[in-house]
Formats: structure tokens, C-alpha cells, sequence
């Protein structure tokens, strides 16, 4: 077809319904804002490793939709997690990434949570107490057991990570995310791992458009690295499964990394119950991504901070027991990919802020296909298309046309 | 918090004719100056002849955040050729990146044969396809703070480089780069 004019650029494209949808839904502040409060609040997000906090007393700070958290282990060994808000007048209880409580604070004694603002102080369960000057200020009125933290639902799980649900009442955990967990489960529950890398990204597009680039495949056309190494029969017959709650499973195949000038294969340090260069992708609504290429494991974590702003946190893992040649090893098989000078991910970097530069507040909408339909294997948009599908139950909200409620016809097209 | 930097007393001219001692870090500062500018200009294989064979190349940051002293990018020469070969079949950001190094300390090993340095830099991006090139193609950013750790092996009075780290401060990477540092 030649170039088109404005109306034929603007009409809905000759594919059925949820096989592409409107950019608004990567645009608008309001959809934005709702997605937090809908979505954000509601799901369970991993926000770091439990190798992160590896002692009593340990903490580690995050968020999640506006909402500062801290997740510290207790004396019992417990990870527990609690808004990172103290409760007399909103100070941010602990402003460092991460640290121990094992130490005094200025404001505050060993062992204790401080807010050094008027130090107020909260042990790892989350209890207060100690107000200062509780009696003179408040008598009887305002007892230091009514203004404990507000504790979140927090567990370790699949692998070790520390998994954090802002709703009292989530779906639980094991229903969330078990089925997609499934076929690593074995292999990442077999021993303890740890985080060997850690950096983040700030970049101008939407977080729905990060994951896309997490769920499809298709795009290994841009990276050179993987076309060489992959590009083979096993490689496009690897499945594109989906799983409730709108997550995917990329399946396994065997990559060739010798043929990539410089690189080597990564059999010596497959994990456990793995064969040698395997490559299982989990992507979980609605912005995480698990990813296991033969000897490191990587773990993307989406912290939207506007319509067209997200922070992506990238982790390595290992194993625990790693020797330091071993861990060298999956540090330099995971860098050399996907490290911020590897060699993929810059470029998955660019093209989502390629996106990110054509589709951002104010943006006439455009329409955005998923429609290829490849028996949905490596290179179909199934994985997109279920993303979707899920996306508008939880906004209800149509995908193609967010301004209308939602109704199953968008999931027809799976 | 750099904990990797280690400073040791000066030794210039310790046992060493302390006009060699001189010589030695003026070729060391030449070589650490000559490769910011080549590496400015992206001339890659020249920088690589400012390298020994046994050249060793990290990007390195200690992070906080997990605790854990990080290796973002560890190469050998021959690694280092490689990368540079295949760089023109990847996509990358073509925004320029500039080095402003400053030379801090020169030691200079006790025959003389090799020495080490410790320099400050900063890496600008000059954004050029960056984001949306319409608006900001021409302004420059702050890209990478840090510093350069570098050892070097003295022949015929050049300093060739043996090893390179650079060392990170800032983390928020954001896009990162397919370039040597
Ligand atoms: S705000 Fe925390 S003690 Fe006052
Ligand atoms: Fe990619």
C-alpha cells in the first residue's frame, strides 16, 4: 500500500479485534494514574532478593505506586515489609538503599527502626516502641501501640525473591505466579542465589511498551547478537505460552553462543536440573520479567513514573556457592549481554525510547499492532495480545479504544 | 563511598634515578591523555595499540544498593578487538561521548619497567540520535562520573597500558553504551 493519507493513517487496521490497540493506552495521564491505583496496588511485585538483606536486621527500600516501602529481616529471620512512612507526621522512616538496624542511629538505639525526625522508634515487626515524651504529650491519649507501621503482605518465593502486595488481600502468591514459575521452579528453588548485579534505567517510555519488548521476540531482528546465536528450527518452534493473570512463558531451546565471535558456551555453569544453554523467558503482568540464559539469571522490575517515564531495575543472579572464577564467569556471560554495556541491551533500551519519542502525552493515537499469528511460537504476538487482554479486565477499559469499558470480545483473538 | 580506590604514599623516586622516575610519568600521563583523545574520537583500533597484548579491560561500580562490588564489563584485548569488530553490525546511540580526564597520581615501580595511575574523569554524551534529535540533538549531558585505575608496562620509554578500570560512581545508567569508556 502506498503512503496513506490522515484518515486511512487513523483507521483501524484489517486485523481482528485485540490484534493491535491505540496508543492512548501508553499516553494518557489519566489511564496513567488509574493503572497505580488498579494495578499497581494490586499486584505482587518483586522487589528485590532476599540475598539483598542476608542478616538480621538488614533492610532494603523500594516503592511501589508512590508509596515508599521497606522491606528488613527480623530477629527471627523473617522478611517483613511495611510502608516507609512514619505514622506521626510522614517523615520517610529510612532514606538509604540499604542497610542494617543492627547499629544506633543518631536519633535512635540499636535494633530499632528510627524516624529521625522526633524518634519515634518501631522494631522489625513493625510494633512502636518508643515515642519520646509519649506521657507529657500525649497522656493516655495516644498509647504507642495504636501507631504501629502499616505492614504490607510480603513473602520469599521462587527463588528467593521478596515479593510485596500493597493490598491486604491479594490474589495469593502460589495462584498468582505458580503456573509460569513452573517450569524453572525445580532449578530455582534447588539452592540459595545471590545478586551479583544491580542498575537502573530511567527512560522516556511507557512501562507497558518495556515489557512488550520483554514478551515478543520478533525483535532479535535488531540485536545481531542473538540472530547469529539463534536463529535456528529449534529457536522458532519455542512456545509463547500464557498463563492466567496475563503472564508468559517463553520455552527453552539451545543456544549456539559460539557463534558469536568472542563469546563462549555457558554449558559449564547451566543452573541446577538445567541442560546446558538453555533459555527460559517468564514475563509477569504487569511489568516483570524473569530471565534465565543458561548460567545468570536476570530479573527486570517496571516502576512506572509516568505515561512516558518508567524505571527499570536489572538484577544478575548466581548461585550462592559460587567460587569467585564461577561467579566471574556468570557475571561476564550476564554483562556481555545484558549489562549496561552489553550487547543487548542498550539496544533494547533504544528502541523502547524510540517508542517512548513517538507515543508520549499529547500524541495523536496511533494504532499499534499484535497481530502476528505464528501458531503462537517465538515469533507470534500471542504473548502481547494475552498482556493485553488482562490489562483491560483490570482498567476496564478496551485496549483498541480505552475509552470503552471492556468486554471479552478482545480475548477472542487468543 | 569508593572503597576500591586505594591511594599508596607517593614512591616517585623511591630507589630509582629520579630523572627515570620523571620520564616514566611524563610517558604514563602522555599515554593516558592520548587514549582520552582517541577514544573521544572513536578511534577504537588506535586505542587498542596503546595496549600490551595482556591488556585488561573492567567497567566496574561498588553498589550500595545490593552491597556487592559489581563488574559490568570485563575484557581481554582479544575480547576487546572483538567487541570493536562487530560493533559496526549492532545498533547503537551514535551520540558522541567526550572524556575529561585529569592525571591525579603516577607510581612508578621500583625498576622503573612499570608504573600505575589513578585518574578522575567524566564522560559527556553530546545527544545527537539520543531521544527525539529534533529537540535535544546538540546538548550535552552528564553520562559517566568516576575514575581510571590503570597499570602500565614502560617500552622504549612508552607507557603501554596493561589493565584498565574504570570505576563507576553514578549507576542510573539509563540506555548505557556499546562503547569503551
Ligand atoms: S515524623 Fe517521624 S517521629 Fe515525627
Ligand atoms: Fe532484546
Amino acid at each position: 500500500m502506498p503512503a496513506r493519507n490522515h484518515k486511512q493513517w487513523m483507521a483501524a487496521p484489517n486485523l481482528k479485534d485485540g490484534e493491535w490497540i491505540d496508543s492512548r493506552v501508553y499516553t494518557d495521564q489519566a489511564i496513567f494514574d488509574e493503572e497505580l491505583e488498579k494495578i499497581f496496588k494490586n499486584a505482587w511485585i518483586p522487589v528485590c532478593h532476599e540475598s539483598e538483606l542476608p542478616k538480621a536486621y538488614d533492610f532494603r527500600t523500594t516503592s511501589i505506586a508512590n508509596e515508599p516501602v521497606i522491606v528488613c529481616r527480623g530477629p527471627d529471620n523473617e522478611v517483613r515489609a511495611f510502608l516507609n512512612v512514619c505514622p506521626h507526621r510522614g517523615m520517610l522512616i529510612e532514606r538509604r538503599p540499604s542497610g542494617s538496624f543492627y547499629e544506633g542511629q543518631p536519633s535512635g538505639n540499636p535494633k530499632r527502626m528510627t524516624c529521625m525526625f522526633h524518634a519515634w522508634q518501631f522494631d522489625m515487626k513493625g510494633n512502636c516502641v518508643y515515642i519520646s515524651r509519649e506521657k507529657e504529650g500525649y497522656q493516655d491519649r495516644l498509647p504507642k501501640e495504636s501507631v504501629g507501621l502499616r505492614r504490607l503482605r510480603c513473602e520469599v518465593k521462587f527463588g528467593g525473591f521478596v515479593w510485596v502486595n500493597l493490598n491486604d488481600n491479594p490474589v495469593d502468591l502460589e495462584e498468582w505466579a505458580g503456573k509460569p514459575f513452573e517450569c524453572l521452579r525445580k532449578t530455582l528453588d534447588a539452592e540459595p542465589m545471590e545478586v551479583f548485579h544491580y542498575h537502573k534505567a530511567i527512560v522516556n517510555t511507557n512501562y507497558k511498551l518495556w515489557h512488550d519488548t520483554n514478551c515478543e521476540f520478533y525483535h532479535d531482528f535488531m540485536h545481531y547478537h542473538n540472530r547469529v546465536t539463534g536463529f535456528n528450527d529449534a529457536y522458532f518452534a519455542r512456545k509463547n505460552e500464557a498463563f492466567e493473570h496475563g503472564h508468559i512463558v517463553v520455552g527453552t531451546f539451545e543456544v549456539n553462543y559460539d557463534q558469536y565471535e568472542g563469546f563462549e558456551s555457558r554449558a559449564g555453569l547451566s543452573f541446577p536440573h538445567l541442560p546446558p544453554n538453555q533459555w527460559y523467558m517468564i514475563d509477569l503482568f504487569p511489568g516483570m520479567n524473569f530471565n534465565l540464559r543458561g548460567s545468570a539469571l536476570r530479573c527486570d522490575v517496571v516502576t512506572p513514573l509516568g505515561p512516558d517515564k518508567v524505571m527499570i531495575e536489572f538484577r544478575g543472579l548466581g548461585l550462592k556457592r559460587d567460587t569467585p572464577e564461577e561467579r566471574q564467569t556468570r557475571i561476564n556471560h550476564h554483562n556481555s549481554i545484558w549489562g549496561p554495556f552489553g550487547r543487548n541491551l542498550h539496544e533494547d533500551l533504544i528502541g523502547v525510547q524510540g517508542q517512548g519519542t513517538t507515543m508520549r502525552p499529547g500524541s495523536e493515537s496511533r494504532r499499534v499492532l499484535h497481530g502476528r499469528q505464528e501458531n503462537q511460537t517465538i515469533h507470534d504476538e500471542n504473548g502481547m495480545r494475552h498482556y493485553y487482554a488482562e490489562w483491560g479486565k483490570w482498567m476496564n477499559r478496551l485496549p483498541s479504544n480505552p475509552e470503552a469499558p471492556f468486554t471479552q470480545v478482545a480475548v477472542a483473538a487468543e | 563511598m569508593d572503597t576500591q580506590v586505594e591511594i599508596s604514599a607517593p614512591t616517585m623516586g623511591g630507589g630509582l634515578d629520579p630523572s627515570i622516575s620523571r620520564d616514566v610519568a611524563d610517558a604514563v600521563r602522555d599515554t593516558i591523555y592520548r587514549a582520552t583523545i582517541l577514544l573521544d574520537s572513536q578511534e577504537w583500533n588506535n586505542w587498542l595499540e596503546l595496549c600490551d597484548e595482556s591488556f585488561s579491560y573492567d567497567i566496574k561500580s561498588w553498589s550500595p544498593e545490593i552491597n556487592y562490588d559489581m563488574t559490568y564489563l570485563h575484557a581481554s584485548r582479544k575480547d576487546m578487538e572483538a567487541l570493536i569488530r562487530l560493533l559496526p553490525k549492532h545498533n547503537t546511540d551514535h551520540s558522541p561521548l567526550t572524556r575529561h580526564t585529569s592525571v591525579y597520581t603516577v607510581d612508578v615501580g621500583d625498576n622503573g619497567e612499570t608504573a600505575s595511575a589513578v585518574s578522575g574523569f567524566i564522560v559527556f554524551q553530546h545527544l545527537l540520535d539520543g531521544t527525539n534529535s529534533h529537540i535535544d540533538s546538540g546538548e550535552s549531558r552528564l553520562f559517566l562520573v568516576g575514575k581510571y585505575l590503570d597499570t602500565f608496562k614502560i617500552v622504549d620509554g612508552r607507557a603501554m597500558f596493561t589493565s584498565r578500570i574504570a570505576r563507576l560512581e553514578n549507576r542510573r545508567l539509563d540506555k548505557g553504551s556499546h562503547w569503551p569508556i
